[in-house]
């Protein structure tokens, strides 16, 4: 199995989104085409009784002759699936301890997701919000649509703070047909409060898929000194942090706060996947999808 | 403890800065942006005190650092107790002063057993050596541990004449110290007289590794007579006028009355009694003395009762001896110079000479060489053959005295010498009155003994030119009046004017006499010393014409002085004890010289406590005297020691100083 691991700062070298899209798709797509598995597209194949009201060009009539029942028969073939990437630019998403920012990351996760997506001729949209939707590009599997979706994710700039609610609310009615919701966000809200944003999501069939993405600093912070901290998302509040307290309380505080939002997606049918901006991105997606395969 | 430069404590404000550094200056952090305080709290903030915690290492290390700096910079010292133990390869020299006075009540006995005390008192191996001392310095033994030959050295310590000098004593002990660059401890069995001590007090400085420690034989002064001086007439030539003159002087006495007593060559002449009063003196004349031919010991005793008897007897020498002819040559008309000549030798007292008198014309069968010296008086021109027997009689030896008066002039020379005379200084009456001596060498001969010539008149001088002679006068005009012509190994004085009341008024003053006297006693060689000299004094025996030729001296005690050796080679010799030394010499009459001890060593008043405690000072290893041998309190300086404490300061402060600038690095 090839494997490359690209570091995020080299993705940002490359000028064009569609460019690391494919950069990071195409590696591990070569490696994996053999898998009959491969992509998010729920290919389901059923057979159904009929119930008064469906269409009956869906109705298996061989299986009529042979039981003089109807069932209904739908092909694999026929179902391709709608994936809607939420692409938070709230302005948290801008912190970066390094070349990349969390914003930048999550860019290049979301090309790459519809890059794939475009591949398998999935319709692939797009969300942009902060504390508003910011964005909006309709899943469509026309032609251009990959190059809109990236226009628009070049586009996305840092906003404000975050707001699950209002946006969530708002984009509920975009979604007219199940599918796949992949929100990529810091999270920075209570767990609760996100579960119980995104959860109606996933009451309307879509599978959702919560990607949280943390710079190393979040994670575990390392100041040798105090520091005055200033809140990206509120500039006017500030706090002086004593190198002991981010050692200590922090990461104690970060570790439960992924563990809680991990542990309430996990118990709600979402999946949560955490994304290091300090890591490979190819390597964290293709870790994402090996668990998501084996889950299937 | 204590600080040689303590304003330099005004750098103590230094520490100022580490404070500023660490406690004043306000920390501006710079603000960091973060996604989300969310998980942050208000309460955990951190704090200055917290920093300051953090640094409190480097803060105290470079608070110490310039705490340090400025107090090596003050130079602190410590009053240190320095004990004065085990000075390595210390030498204890022995010093016994064997002067006059150490005869007096037993002193030297005492001294030397205090001294053998000590040699007794040394431990195996240490070494040691021994000195006596009075005028000079005797080593009695080598430097060495052998305590026997230090004791030996003690025991053969001898009285002497000598008088005490502690300069020399000290001079001694610098010598030895820088010679063999080792410590000594001095001790000093002296009874440490106050007239031994020099009149210059850094004579007696010691050098900083001799220690002195003085033990006076006798602290106290005590009563003592003495015959301090007589003055007797070294030569004389009839007994009518000889007088003899005697002091005697009592220190720290009451008032008393002795009995003094003239003796010539042992025999008692004559007695007197002297009221000597307290602490003064008293004078006793013996107007005759009966000397017969040839030299005579003379000697004054008196009858102290004291303890020290050596200084009662005052030995003199005097010699009767026939006057000895002079030849005065004149012109037949001026008989005046005669007259006053031979009254100024009459006058003087003791007449050596006996003045033969001729004319030119009665020199024709005369042998200058009987003459003791020769006085040419105006006389122009001698006879040939006189004239070339005078200037071999000058060559040889003799002297002769030229006066120059009208005579001079006509013949436009001066006989003898040929100097050419070059006319006449007259004093008229258009111009000065009358000429003055205004320059006199006060070194000559003929004028040391009186120099008062100034209201001398001088009507007529003959100018001469000096050609080389010494110039022992001027007149005011510039004519020289007195040259001191040397030919061969003669002399020739040339008086300029003459000896008569006519040429000018000489003869009339007081000065004339002393200067005929002097002038007599150098042409003729009369070089009449003291009666008697000081032990230590030294004597020529012979001059560059003698080399070779064997002098023999002979002791009081009648032993010879001088090896054969030395009796061809010694050019001098000191004599060193009181009494009567004989100096015979080839070809020339014996000498005898009449030596006494120093009167100076007859008062036995001690030196002050204070004066001795002075002279131990001047030495730094030496303790006070009499003191218990106690550590001094000196001061250390202690500031290497704060630098040492401020290099390692400074590494530590680089050490943990660079530990927070990598973290500093870190962090950013």
């Amino acid at each position: 199995m090839l494997q490359r691991f690209l570091d995020p700062a080299t993705l940002a070298a490359i000028s064009g989104l569609d460019l690391v899209a494919k950069t990071v798709v195409d590696g591990f797509v070569a490696g994996l085409h053999r898998s009959p598995d491969f992509g998010f597209s729920q290919e389901f194949a059923e057979y159904r009784a009929y119930s008064e009201g469906d269409d009956l060009r869906h109705v298996d009539w061989n299986v009529f002759a042979r039981t003089d029942r109807c069932f209904l028969k739908r092909y694999r073939g026929e179902t391709n699936t709608q994936a809607l990437v939420l692409l938070d630019t709230s302005a948290s998403m801008s912190y970066g301890s390094h070349s990349v920012t969390k914003l930048d990351f999550a860019r290049f996760l979301a090309a790459s997701l519809c890059y794939m997506g475009n591949l398998q001729r999935d319709a692939m949209g797009l969300i942009v919000f902060d504390e508003d939707v910011a964005n909006y590009i309709p899943p469509s599997t026309r032609q251009g649509q990959i190059f809109r979706l990236l226009h628009a994710i070049e586009k996305a700039e840092p906003g404000t703070r975050t707001d699950f609610a209002k946006p969530f609310f708002h984009f509920q009615n975009f979604l007219h047909r199940r599918g796949l919701v992949i929100v990529l966000s810091d999270f920075y809200e209570d767990p609760e409060k996100i579960i119980k944003t995104v959860e109606p999501l996933r009451f309307k069939g879509n599978e959702v898929v919560l990607f949280h993405i943390l710079d190393p600093q979040e994670i575990a912070p390392k100041f040798r000194e105090p520091v005055l901290l200033v809140d990206m998302e509120q500039p006017t509040a500030s706090l002086e942090v004593s190198p002991e307290y981010a050692r200590r309380d922090y990461k104690r505080k970060i570790d439960a706060h992924i563990e809680a939002l991990s542990s309430q997606a996990r118990s709600h049918g979402l999946d949560y996947f955490l994304m290091n901006t300090g890591r490979p991105l190819d390597e964290g997606l293709r870790e994402y999808l090996f668990i998501r395969q084996g889950r299937m | 403890m204590g600080f040689l430069t303590p304003w330099f404590f005004a750098g103590l404000l230094g520490i100022g800065l580490p404070i500023w550094l660490h406690l004043l200056r306000k920390h501006r952090s710079t603000p960091t942006p973060f996604s989300s305080l969310m998980f942050f709290e208000q309460h955990i903030q951190s704090s200055i005190k917290h920093r300051r915690l953090r640094y409190l290492i480097l803060f105290a290390l470079r608070t110490l650092l310039i705490i340090l700096v400025v107090l090596a910079f003050a130079q602190p010292y410590v009053q240190q107790r320095v004990l004065p133990l085990t000075r390595t390869g210390e030498i204890t020299v022995v010093a016994v002063d064997n002067s006059l006075s150490m005869r007096a009540g037993g002193r030297l006995d005492q001294a030397r057993r205090a001294a053998s005390s000590l040699i007794g008192g040394l431990h195996p191996g240490e070494r040691g050596q021994v000195l006596a001392f009075g005028s000079r310095v005797q080593v009695m033994s080598e430097i060495t541990d052998d305590h026997s030959t230090l004791n030996a050295g003690i025991n053969s310590i001898e009285p002497s004449d000598a008088r005490t000098s502690y300069a020399e004593l000290a001079r001694s002990l610098r010598s030895i110290s820088q010679a063999t660059h080792l410590p000594l401890e001095v001790h000093l069995y002296s009874d440490m007289q106050q007239t031994g001590m020099p009149t210059n007090f850094n004579d007696l400085r010691l050098d900083a590794g001799v220690k002195l420690q003085i033990h006076p034989i006798e602290s106290k002064a005590q009563p003592n007579f003495a015959v301090e001086n007589v003055v007797a007439p070294r030569r004389v030539y009839d007994s009518k006028n000889t007088r003899v003159l005697a002091t005697i002087a009592g220190f720290d006495n009451q008032k008393a009355t002795r009995r003094v007593t003239l003796s010539l060559n042992g025999r008692m002449v004559e007695t007197k009694t002297a009221d000597v009063p307290e602490s003064g003196r008293a004078s006793v004349e013996f107007l005759s003395l009966d000397v017969p031919y040839g030299l005579n010991r003379g000697e004054v005793r008196i009858d102290s009762g004291d303890s020290l008897p050596d200084d009662d007897t005052f030995f003199f020498s005097v010699e009767r001896a026939e006057p000895r002819h002079a030849l005065f040559v004149h012109d037949s008309q001026n008989p005046e110079a005669l007259l006053y000549l031979n009254a100024a030798l009459v006058s003087s007292g003791q007449s050596a000479f006996v003045i033969d008198s001729v004319t030119t014309d009665q020199t024709a069968n005369l042998a200058p060489s009987k003459y003791a010296f020769i006085v040419l008086s105006d006389v122009g021109s001698l006879p040939p053959g006189f004239e070339n027997q005078v200037r071999e009689y000058v060559r040889a030896g003799g002297s002769m005295l030229i006066t120059l008066g009208k005579n001079a002039v006509a013949h436009n020379r001066v006989p003898v010498v040929d100097l050419k005379t070059q006319g006449v200084a007259y004093a008229g009456r258009e111009s000065e009155r009358f000429l003055s001596a205004i320059s006199l060498d006060t070194s000559h001969p003929s004028i040391q003994k009186d120099n008062r010539w100034d209201d001398v008149k001088f009507y007529q001088a003959i100018r001469v030119t000096p050609a080389g002679g010494r110039v022992a006068a001027s007149l005011s005009d510039g004519t020289p009046l007195l040259i001191d012509q040397q030919i061969g190994e003669g002399h020739v004085l040339v008086f300029a004017s003459t000896l008569d009341n006519i040429a000018n008024d000489f003869p009339k003053h007081y000065s004339f006499v002393p200067f005929i006297e002097q002038t007599a006693r150098y042409l003729g060689h009369l070089n009449e010393g003291p009666p008697s000299v000081a032990v230590g004094s030294f004597a020529e025996l012979r001059d560059s014409k003698q080399k070779g030729a064997a002098v023999d001296v002979v002791d009081p005690k009648g032993k010879r002085v001088l090896s054969l050796e030395e009796a061809t080679k010694a050019q001098n010799i000191q004599f060193t004890e009181g009494g009567f030394y004989e100096i015979r010499r080839p070809n020339a009459p014996n000498e005898l010289v009449a030596v006494n001890a120093d009167r100076r060593e007859s008062d036995l008043t001690p030196v002050p406590q204070e004066t001795l405690s002075l002279w131990q000072n001047t030495a730094e290893g030496s303790s006070a005297a009499g003191g218990a041998v106690e550590g001094q309190q000196r001061p250390l300086s202690v500031w290497w020691y704060v630098m040492i404490v401020v290099l390692a300061l400074a590494v530590a402060e680089s050490l943990v100083g660079n530990r927070y600038l990598s973290v500093d690095k870190e962090a950013a």
